[in-house]
């Protein structure tokens, strides 16, 4: 019976060797190794044998279908294999012919693309330029030259992607106004946009990646008014005319007087809703005059030179705009949600 | 930051309603997050008397009461309680009542008996012993005073105010603390503070004979105060200071603990107790661990220490990590006799990064990361040590350990009254802005232009230096209230403003792809290791110097992309599952390349199309038709490209020998392993190379003078020949005329042998051109000269030959 096993091993090895389509291998699979297989067959004699013979035969039996298995598995991966090359081969295209214009109904912008362009195009016409700085940023642009030194707790405010410890991901696109002041000539006014990254689980209002635009303006003169006023425009361009802001005091190392500026809640018109918690107002940025101290560690004049400047989260704007309840969709590309914004 | 009401209406009296304080302290930069009851959802409850009480007729277990609750009529309520009687005061809660747990009342019937509400426990109401001795009785609470029937719960147990909810900023760490907010909302509600001072207990003795303190790093901990507490009786602390560590979140514990939880929450400053028997010699000494010192603190963690670590020590052993945690050796027990009170200040840099290498801000950590200063640290001493006295909690020496090296001494600044007023734009005189300064206790005294003004010692963030003017600025501003300040559009120098070229260069090519049918993503930057392996990237492809992210959320988002290729297949795999309809897409985004310093930033346009109807030909069509759009002509499609793509449908996209990307369809094991249930399509495009060979400048050509004729040939060329290479060789063919715009428009492959008279093994194309002369109109002659050479010049170089 050992020999029978034996016999049964070699066969189908041969066979095995000779095969060179998928069928064939489950023929063969199947005739050995199925129910009414070579291999089981034997294994039913096993009733005549002694129980120290039967154990050993059993055994052997066992080893022999693993054996067989995983080289039928194997020959199975290969066959696939070489189908799909072949399948690859038949499929050769003339890569040289010409393109096929297909008639598809209009693609769609993403809603960050179209709120940054609005509000852009608002600030282009108060005499702003655009600039851009790169996403992955040293340690040194992000916080130190902005008047945030290294274990400053105000660093805690924004949980920071590092790649080491003098390079990360920018959290916000203020990096930019320190490569700005060390580059530019003076005075200036510039509108930043950019993606920024931070430690923040995605949910219905956060994302790790999101977009923002940063506002700056060096001039001699500045003031805290000009800044309202700067803004009240870009939001009247983005929200409408009816739309109201307000300013009101907050922190942040790299201004001073700082504020986060709310503008009259867009679902109730600034009655009181649960959009707005009844209050009338949604937050949507910070902004400040400039820390003195920025303006000094980018080598300029803090008596010479006052400065303006706002970061606005554009998804949030984004979400305000089109009601868009969760900040995700934007990010996660299905086309149902996409293509609303044409 | 939680104030209690009860707690401001201490120190100020308040005259507004929670509303309009809230909205009064969010103008003055302290946005109330949240105003909570100080019995929090509870609400319907009111006083009712028993007045007589039946057995329930079906129900061994009920009784159905009569209770009196104010009105005219009595109301009826089934209940199971056995600890009430006729004559009780219950709280009783009537329709819509609400309850802790999200419970709601409303009548009902209970074994066929009418029920007008329920009679409530403790716990219903979310109250305990603390709040109202013997309430936790197991059963009904029952008043044991008088109140008025139909009186609302909270009058009844004085808990009708509110908690506001602060939310502070980083720059003002004095209100993280009672006093410190009171102050400001003392100003807010235009009312004058009564800020309490510690009265200083001097006891018999003095403990600085019996105790010692050595500062051995005085950068790190610039001052260290210390009082001694004998004759320790640890007992639970009274219920008035239990109820008002209640009302802000704090379990009340002992009496020390508690008298270190109120002093922390009123003065914000942490403080620390020590078993002085447990400290040898009874001498602290505040030093930088040793490397690897290893001390076990109060939760009972080994904590691994560094030596930039500030540790407390005595001088055999480390007894707390400074600033963070005690130590598990010195910890206050029943048994302890005499105690040491630190009340110190440590440097918040070093505290932040202790805390957070041991993986441990705790409380205390957080406060003196946020910043404490050394003249609230005695004023902190001095209330505890008060408070002591005032619990009977121990016998107070005389005398005060103070080790420091900090100036305590008020600093002296000046600010400009012009220059203040330049940075808000306003006109506000000296003596205006003294009186709102004065206002939250910063005494001002106005100079002509100058405002001399005194920091006062809690006023940690006012600089003396280059910041002052706009710190001064800031409390103006905040104090005159910014809606005050009319906006103005800015002067001086007008600019020109401009969208820049890169800027523009994307709107137009984001606008083409939109316009060719295709939606815009942003996918996220971060991908998976598993994506590289995933696209078959080979080793040593530059698309394997990704940047990693020290702190990703998860290594399937640790690294910087490389390729936008991943993004796109994920979201059409989106689309496919959810079968959406939707199948093109493009993304404008940067991929990253490590290279040691900061990496290299690429900007890349990314395009896919999936699902029916798609091919190489139609995607091929979209970037043509961009590449159209922006004036970039003779883009050579090349056979190759990146793994990814499928062998045999796949081409590098050149423009005078650069390559500006690739494009192809998707590998099938691509397409398995992103789990796209039908073949993609994907194009990507180096940006900044596409960028620069925009055709700029567009300048006329002249219309030709002279026509132009047109020629098709069908041609039999080997199966593997390339449309192009046929194309190449017509337009190079030296036909001494001038040959345009070849196209090819028809191949045909033999089916059969012998099928349209085309062999096997290859193929027909067909192609049509245009002949044509600057200076004059073409003869026959020369156009049959011209057909003529560029047959043979293929027949030469391509072995094409003419179709029959």
């Amino acid at each position: 019976m050992f020999e029978d096993l034996l016999a049964i091993r070699e066969a189908a090895l041969a066979e095995l060797s000779r095969i060179e389509t998928s069928d064939e291998l489950t023929e063969l699979s199947t005739s050995v190794l199925g129910r009414g297989g070579k291999l089981t067959a034997i294994l039913r004699t096993m009733g005549k044998l002694s129980a120290e013979e039967r154990a050993e035969l059993g055994k052997r039996a066992n080893a022999v279908k693993q054996e067989l298995t995983e080289m039928f598995e194997e020959r199975k991966a290969k066959l696939s294999e070489i189908a799909e090359q072949k399948r690859i081969e038949r499929e050769a295209v003339d890569v040289t012919l010409p393109g096929v214009r297909r008639a598809v109904s209009a693609g769609a912008l993403n809603p960050l693309t179209l709120v940054y362009r609005e509000i852009r195009d608002a600030l282009i016409g108060l005499g702003f330029t655009t600039f851009e700085g790169p996403e992955v940023e040293y340690d040194e642009y992000n916080f130190t030259l902005l008047n945030l030194p290294p274990n400053h707790p105000a660093r805690d405010m924004q949980d920071t992607f590092y790649v080491n410890d003098k390079v990360l991901l920018r959290t916000h696109t203020s990096p930019c106004e320190a490569r700005a002041l060390k580059t530019l000539d003076l005075p200036f006014r510039l509108v930043i946009p950019g993606r920024c990254f931070r430690v923040d689980e995605p949910d219905a209002s956060h994302s790790p990646v999101f977009m923002q635009m940063e506002g700056l303006v060096v001039d001699r003169n500045v003031s805290l008014a000009d800044l309202k006023g700067t803004i009240d425009s870009f939001v009247k361009a983005v929200f409408g005319e009816n739309v109201e802001s307000r300013l009101r005091p907050s922190y942040f190392p790299f201004t001073e007087p700082s504020a986060e500026v709310d503008i009259s809640c867009t679902i109730c018109g600034g009655k009181g809703c649960s959009s707005c918690k009844g209050t009338g107002w949604m937050e949507i940025m910070g902004c400040g005059i400039t820390n003195p101290h920025e303006i000094e560690n980018c080598g300029h004049s803090s008596d010479e030179w006052r400065a303006f400047a706002w970061g606005v989260g554009v998804d949030r704007v984004a979400c305000l705009k089109y009601g868009i309840s969760d900040i995700r969709l934007i990010y996660e590309g299905d086309g149902r949600f996409l293509s609303q914004f044409k | 930051m939680k104030l209690p009401l009860k707690w401001l209406k201490e120190y100020v009296d308040f005259n507004v309603t929670p509303a309009e304080f809230s909205e009064r302290m969010l103008l003055r930069g302290f946005e109330v997050a949240e105003i909570i009851p100080e019995m929090g959802p509870v609400d319907g409850v009111y006083v009712c008397e028993i007045t007589a009480i039946e057995p329930h007729p079906n129900a061994d277990k009920l009784r159905v009461c009569t209770v009196d609750v104010g009105k005219e009529e009595p109301l009826q309520i089934v209940t199971n309680a056995t600890n009430v009687k006729v004559g009780d005061q219950v709280p009783v809660a009537l329709d819509n009542a609400k309850l802790t747990g999200g419970l709601e009342i409303h009548p009902t019937k209970m074994r066929g008996v009418a029920s007008a509400g329920m009679f409530c426990g403790s716990e219903e109401l979310g109250i305990t012993n603390v709040e109202y001795p013997g309430c936790e009785n197991g059963g009904v609470m029952v008043f044991f005073e008088k109140h008025p029937n139909g009186q609302r719960i909270q009058e009844a147990l004085d808990m009708d105010d509110c908690i506001f909810d602060i939310e502070l900023t980083p720059n003002r760490p004095d209100c993280q603390s009672i006093i410190g907010i009171c102050r400001e909302a003392a100003a807010a509600l235009g009312q004058s503070f009564r800020e309490p001072d510690p009265r200083i207990v001097e006891g018999e003795g003095d403990c600085r004979d019996i105790a010692r303190v050595t500062v051995e790093n005085p950068y790190l901990c610039p001052r260290y105060t210390a009082r001694v507490v004998t004759d320790l009786k640890i007992e639970p602390s009274p219920l008035w200071l239990q109820r008002k560590l209640k009302l802000v979140g704090l379990r009340p514990i002992n009496n020390i603990v508690d008298i270190t939880n109120l002093v922390l929450v009123e003065y914000g400053h942490p403080m620390h107790a020590f078993d002085l028997a447990c400290v040898a010699d009874s001498h602290i000494v505040v030093r930088n661990a040793k490397q690897d010192e290893i001390v076990y603190t109060l939760d009972g963690k080994e904590r691994v220490m560094s030596d930039d670590m500030l540790l407390i020590a005595d001088p055999t052993k480390g007894v707390g990590v400074a600033g963070v945690m005690g130590g598990l050796n010195s910890e206050i027990t029943e048994n302890t006799k005499a105690t040491l009170f630190e009340s110190a200040v440590f440097r918040p840099e070093n505290i932040r990064s202790t805390a957070r290498r041991l993986h441990h801000v705790t409380d205390s950590a957080a406060r003196f990361i946020k910043g404490v200063e050394p003249v609230n640290a005695e004023k902190a001493l001095a209330r505890a040590i008060e408070l002591v006295d005032e619990l009977k909690a121990g016998k107070v020496m005389g005398g005060m350990i103070d080790v420091c090296a900090a100036d305590l001494a008020e600093k002296q600044v000046t600010a400009s009254v012009s220059h203040i007023n330049e940075i808000l734009n306003t006109d506000l005189s000296a003596e205006k802005m003294a009186e709102l300064l004065g206002s939250i206790n910063i005494p001002t005294e106005a100079i002509g232009d100058a405002l001399s003004i005194r920091v006062p010692h809690f006023r940690t963030d006012i600089e003396d230096g280059i910041e002052t003017d706009w710190d001064i600025a800031e409390e103006v501003g905040r104090l005159y209230g910014y809606t005050n300040i009319a906006p103005t559009l800015m002067r001086g120098d007008t600019f020109r403003g401009r969208v820049g070229r890169s800027f523009k260069d994307e709107d137009i090519v984001k606008d083409t792809m939109a316009a060719l049918g295709c939606l815009e993503l942003y996918n996220y930057n971060f991908i998976s290791p598993k994506e590289i392996e995933n696209l078959m990237i080979p080793e040593n492809d530059e698309r394997r110097k990704t940047v990693k992210l020290l702190n990703p959320f998860g290594e399937d988002q640790s690294l910087m992309r490389t390729e936008l290729a991943g993004g796109l297949l994920r979201a059409a795999a989106l689309n496919l599952n959810r079968k959406t309809g939707f199948g093109r897409f493009f993304e404008v985004g940067n991929i990253h390349f490590d290279n040691g310093d900061l990496p290299e930033e690429r900007k890349m346009l990314g395009v896919i199309h999936t699902g029916a109807g798609e091919d190489f030909f139609t995607i091929k069509g979209t970037v043509e038709a961009l590449f159209e759009k922006l004036g970039i002509e003779r883009v050579r499609f090349e056979k190759g490209g990146s793994d990814y793509l499928h062998p045999t449908q796949k081409a590098i996209m050149t423009v005078n020998g650069e390559k500006l990307g690739e494009i192809g369809a998707v590998h099938p094991k691509v397409q398995r392993a992103f789990e796209l249930s039908a073949p993609a399509y994907i194009a990507e495009i180096d940006f900044a190379m596409l960028r620069g060979n925009i055709a700029r400048v567009r300048k006329y050509k002249p219309l030709p003078k002279y026509p132009a004729v047109q020629r098709d040939l069908a041609l039999i060329v080997e199966d593997s020949m390339e449309a192009q290479q046929v194309i190449d060789v017509i337009e190079a063919a030296k036909a001494r005329v001038l040959v345009e715009n070849v196209r090819v428009f028809d191949v045909y492959r033999p089916k059969l042998p012998g099928d349209k008279g085309i062999p096997m093994g290859k193929k027909s194309m067909a192609f049509t051109f245009q002949l044509r002369s600057d200076d004059h109109t073409l003869t026959d002659e020369e156009i049959g000269q011209a057909v003529n050479t560029i047959l043979k010049s293929l027949k030469f170089r391509l072995g094409a030959e003419l179709r029959a």
